[in-house]
C-alpha cells in the first residue's frame, strides 16, 4: 500500500505548470490536495510517470465576488470554502456534506471536479448553479459550461495539457436546496439532490450519488417550469429519468428511488419559499 | 528531493524520495511512531497530525509536500507531562488498544488551536472523522467533552 516511483515536479506559477503538461503529456498526474488522488496512487491503481503537484502555485488561491458571480480559484480547499460567508445556498450546504473536516482541510474544489467521482457533491452543484470552468493550456483558454466538463464517471473534458483554474458560479437570487443520504455522516453518498429555482426562471434540478454521472433532470425542470407540482406524478418523473448502478453499499433501484424523493422533498422546500 | 521542516518545533532538513508519505517520514525517518498507519486511504483517523495547525491525513500527504510547513505530531502533546484531553481519555476510559487515539487526540489539538466555539454538533462532526474498534465512542466523546469546552448550543 505504498505508491509506485514517480518524478515530482513542483511548479511555482501556472505557466511552469502548463509547461510541465506540455512536455509530459499523459505521463503527468496533477496533485491538488491529494484527498482521492493519493489514495489511488497508495493502492497502485494508477502509476503516473510524473506527479505535478500544484501545492506552490499561489495563483490558484483565492475566492472573490465580482457583480454578478462568484470566482473560485481551483486550489481553494474546500474548508476554506466552508468558512466563506454569503456563498449559494446549496454550494453551503454540500460543501458541509462533503467527507469530513479533516479531508475538507485538504481537498480542493478543482481536484473534486477533475477527478470527477460519481458520487460527488461538487459536479452536482456546478450543474445545478450553472457553473463554468475555466481551463486554462499553453494553447489559450477556454470556459467550458459543467454539463459539457462532465463525461463519464471520473472523466472530464480536460486535455491531457489543461489545468482548470477557476470555477465560475452566477449569483441568481431564488430559493436553493440540498440534500444527501448516506449511511454516516462523510460516506459517499448513496443519494443526493441539488436544487436552485432562480426568480423568473426554470428550476436547475441536478442527482448525484447514482454511479453513473451526476446529471440534470432536465424533463422535471420541464414540467415544474409548466405547474407540476410535488406529489407521486413528480416523483414518478424524476424517478424514470434517473439512471443508476449498483454496488456493494446499494442497489440502481434504492438509489433512483430515495433521489426521486429528494428531489420531490427538495422540490417541496422550495414551492414553500416562492 | 532535499526539504526543510519542522516537526514539533524542530528543524529537520534532509534528502526525501518523493512518493515518501508523512506518516511513513515521521514513523521511519524521525522515529516518531505515535502516529498511526491503518487503512491507508483517508478513510480512518488514525494517521491524522496537523499541518501549519491544520488536521491533515499523514497517509494522504507526500513528505515532500511539507517542505517549508510546520508539522504537529502526537508526541508533541505531552511535552509537559499529559494534556487536559489525554487525562480525560484516562478518566473517561476512552482508549482500550489505543490505535485510534494519536488520530483523535490531534483532531482535539486542531480545535482548540482553531479557537472557535465548540457545539457538541461541531464536536460530532469532527470526531466522525475517525473509527474505533474498541470503545464504541460514547467515552471519546464525553473525555473531549471534559476537557474542551463544549457548549451545548446548535451549530
Amino acid at each position: 500500500m505504498k505508491p509506485a516511483a514517480f518524478r515530482y515536479e513542483r511548479p511555482d506559477s501556472v505557466a511552469a505548470a502548463l509547461a510541465v503538461l506540455a512536455r509530459e503529456g499523459d505521463d503527468a498526474k496533477l496533485l491538488a490536495g491529494g484527498q482521492s488522488l493519493i489514495p489511488i496512487l497508495n493502492m497502485r491503481l494508477a502509476r503516473p510517470a510524473v506527479l505535478v503537484d500544484l501545492g506552490r502555485v499561489s495563483e490558484l488561491h483565492g475566492i472573490r465576488r465580482s457583480a454578478g458571480r462568484w470566482h473560485i480559484r481551483s486550489m481553494t480547499t474546500q474548508a476554506e470554502l466552508e468558512r466563506t460567508p454569503d456563498l449559494p445556498p446549496a454550494l453551503a450546504m454540500a460543501v458541509r456534506h462533503i467527507a469530513h473536516p479533516q479531508i475538507r482541510a485538504r481537498g480542493t474544489v478543482g481536484g473534486s471536479l477533475a477527478h470527477m467521482d460519481p458520487l460527488a457533491e461538487w459536479p452536482a452543484v456546478a450543474l445545478a448553479l450553472d457553473a463554468t470552468l475555466m481551463l486554462e493550456s499553453n494553447r489559450g483558454t477556454r470556459l467550458v459550461a459543467a454539463k459539457e466538463f462532465i463525461v463519464a464517471p471520473l472523466t472530464t473534458c480536460l486535455r491531457s495539457d489543461e489545468l482548470l483554474v477557476e470555477i465560475q458560479l452566477p449569483i441568481r437570487p431564488g430559493p436553493q436546496a440540498f440534500a444527501e443520504v448516506a449511511r454516516r455522516p462523510g460516506d459517499f453518498a448513496l443519494a443526493g439532490s441539488v436544487l436552485s429555482w432562480p426568480a423568473g426562471a426554470r428550476p436547475s434540478i441536478a442527482v448525484f450519488g447514482m454511479g453513473t454521472v451526476q446529471t440534470r433532470l432536465t424533463q422535471v425542470e420541464a414540467a415544474l417550469a409548466e405547474g407540476f407540482r410535488p406529489g407521486p406524478e413528480l416523483r414518478a418523473l424524476a424517478y424514470g429519468e434517473i439512471t443508476a448502478t449498483s454496488d456493494v453499499h446499494a442497489t440502481a433501484e434504492y438509489r433512483r428511488r430515495t433521489a426521486a424523493h429528494l428531489v420531490e422533498r427538495l422540490v417541496e422546500q422550495t414551492c414553500k419559499s416562492r | 528531493m532535499q526539504i526543510t521542516l519542522t516537526v514539533n518545533g524542530i528543524s529537520w532538513s534532509g534528502d526525501i524520495e518523493p512518493r515518501k508519505l508523512l506518516a511513513d517520514f515521521l514513523r521511519t525517518d524521525l522515529r516518531l511512531t505515535g502516529t498511526h498507519l491503518a487503512c491507508e486511504h483517508g478513510i480512518c483517523g488514525a494517521c491524522t497530525v496537523l499541518i501549519n495547525d491544520q488536521p491533515a491525513r499523514s497517509c494522504l500527504v507526500f513528505a515532500v509536500q511539507a517542505d517549508g510547513c510546520a508539522v504537529t505530531t502526537v508526541e508533541a502533546l505531552s511535552a509537559d507531562g499529559l494534556s487536559k484531553l489525554q487525562k480525560a481519555f484516562v478518566e473517561r476510559r476512552a482508549l482500550q488498544c489505543g490505535f485510534c487515539t494519536p488520530g483523535f487526540l490531534m483532531t482535539g489539538e486542531a480545535l482548540i488551536r482553531s479557537g472557535q466555539e465548540i457545539t457538541e454538533d461541531l464536536l460530532r462532526e469532527h470526531l466522525s472523522g475517525h473509527i474505533c474498534r474498541c470503545t464504541g465512542y460514547a467515552p471519546i466523546v464525553a473525555a473531549f467533552r471534559d476537557a474542551l469546552n463544549v457548549s451545548q448550543s446548535e451549530r
